[in-house]
């Protein structure tokens, strides 16, 4: 009898520790829950920006396409609006399951489509750990394209406009009890390199 | 009513006027917001979790365990705040491993915490502890013919899972507090679309496309302003308007007020209270049609 090969094509790229890493997060543990009806794809205000969409990023996990996955615009794009999963008919939290990806992509050092954004979780999860606090200002100068004048001269203006409408606070806010912040970081920080 | 208040990075700066507007209108209902002594970063809906998941767990736990200590509901204005940290006390509360991760590291810290308070969007409290009818009894310049379209974003309402007070697709606690100050209320088919969020500072572009529509959705049901509940979504409709019109060669010319700020004139209040100098899009067309001088910015 002739065989059936399934999945000829993704069997070569194809990686089987990724769903098992994948359903060891906390979202992730409830992918193979879907059921492809692509309602999240439908739903998604941010589709018409990633090159996969939700649905299609999902069924890639469980065909173990990490490559794939890792390196798609879609896990960086989804702003996490949640439409998505307020429609899933089985509940499944796609965002953090989104959110594991970027974890994965980062720690992987997978070159992102969108270049701005590992920074952008970086320079913020660093201000954070500096202050307790956010500080927008210095989020923003941290993300700018230094190499580009007309950005740096754009950014300028925004900044001085947002300060003329109070909207820019100077000094940073900070936590009193720094020492709290020090050791959640340090803490957190420790636990996860010891899994890596 | 007297809630435990996260107020939250934004509303310390780019939102400030939202603090002030929601300060000046619980002086007129009564409502009590004490402030969380040395509240953190609530772990950010993605920017951290990304980043290391259980550490943004533990910035929302190192909040909950100061909260439980003053035995009161945590109340806050912004709605990526809100989610946070409600997602954080479920996400503890249904897994028991990772619950045990993040008492690790707050416990290295020197805290504790249960994850069992409950979190609050201020505008729940404004429409099931206050009611629409106590916001009616207190305005004093009704908004007659002043036509608004609320715009709730998405963290407030979604998903249900998390914790909701309103319907996830057809929310109406921001119409019935429209409609309590006298204004009119519009529906429209956007008003839980995504603005972008931060999107805004990575990929401005994608974040732009997004809230052209929500913005154009509103022009075209003939809104005199929209009035939202959440800092990010008013910072990309308000301050980033003038890059949409822009990039789209549009005239859009739409004030963008939080909800609070409505009702503060309505109340009455004076607007440098409201912080009304501070929105970007002018509000001068809305304020002119009710009659109320804008202020210059007043330092806070």
């Amino acid at each position: 009898m002739e065989q059936v090969q399934k999945n000829t094509i993704m069997n070569q790229k194809a990686d089987s520790t990724f769903l098992v890493e994948m359903k060891k997060t906390a979202a992730g543990k409830r992918i193979l829950d879907c059921i492809q009806c692509g309602i999240c794809a439908g739903s998604c205000h941010a589709r018409f920006a990633m090159d996969y969409s939700p649905m299609q990023i999902i069924k890639m996990v469980q065909l173990g396409l990490k490559d794939d996955v890792l390196s798609s615009s879609t896990i960086w794009i989804c702003a996490s609006c949640y439409t998505c999963t307020s429609r899933c008919p089985r509940g499944i939290d796609i965002p953090l399951i989104m959110s594991s990806l970027k974890n994965m992509a980062m720690e992987n050092k997978v070159p992102a489509k969108i270049p701005t954004k590992p920074k952008f979780h970086k320079a913020f999860t660093e201000i954070v750990g500096k202050y307790g606090r956010m500080h927008e200002p210095q989020l923003q100068v941290k993300l700018m394209k230094k190499t580009s004048p007309k950005e740096v001269l754009n950014n300028m203006l925004f900044g001085v406009e947002m300060f003329r409408k109070g909207k820019v606070k100077v000094t940073p806010s900070r936590v009193k009890h720094s020492k709290d912040i020090e050791a959640i970081f340090k803490s957190a920080q420790k636990k996860e390199e010891v899994q890596k | 009513m007297k809630y435990a208040y996260f107020p939250g990075c934004s509303v310390e700066a780019s939102a400030h006027e939202y603090g002030m507007s929601c300060m000046a209108v619980n002086k007129v209902l009564g409502i009590e917001l004490v402030e969380i002594p040395d509240w953190n970063c609530c772990g950010s809906i993605d920017a951290v979790h990304a980043y290391n998941p259980e550490l943004s767990l533990s910035l929302s736990a190192r909040n909950f365990s100061i909260a439980e200590a003053m035995n009161m509901e945590i109340v806050t204005l912004c709605s990526a705040c809100f989610f946070t940290l409600s997602r954080a006390s479920k996400m503890l509360h249904e897994d028991p491993n990772l619950k045990g991760a993040v008492d690790k590291i707050i416990n290295d810290a020197g805290l504790k915490f249960t994850g069992e308070v409950k979190v609050r969007h201020y505008l729940d409290v404004l429409i099931n502890d206050v009611g629409p009818s106590k916001i009616a009894e207190n305005v004093k310049v009704p908004l007659k013919g002043l036509k608004v379209a609320p715009y709730y974003g998405c963290l407030l309402v979604r998903p249900p899972q998390v914790r909701s007070f309103d319907d996830p697709e057809h929310p109406k606690s921001m119409d019935r507090i429209i409609e309590a100050v006298g204004a009119q209320s519009l529906d429209y088919p956007d008003k839980t679309r995504c603005c972008g969020a931060s999107l805004a500072l990575t990929d401005e572009s994608v974040m732009l496309e997004m809230t052209k529509d929500v913005l154009l959705s509103a022009k075209a049901i003939g809104a005199d302003c929209i009035v939202t509940p959440c800092p990010m979504c008013h910072f990309n409709l308000d301050a980033k308007q003038e890059d949409v019109e822009g990039r789209y060669d549009l005239k859009i010319d739409m004030p963008i007020l939080y909800f609070t700020q409505l009702m503060g004139i309505a109340f009455g209040l004076d607007p440098k209270e409201l912080g009304l100098g501070r929105n970007v899009v002018s509000l001068k067309k809305i304020l002119d049609k009710i009659k109320t001088p804008i202020p210059a910015v007043a330092k806070a």
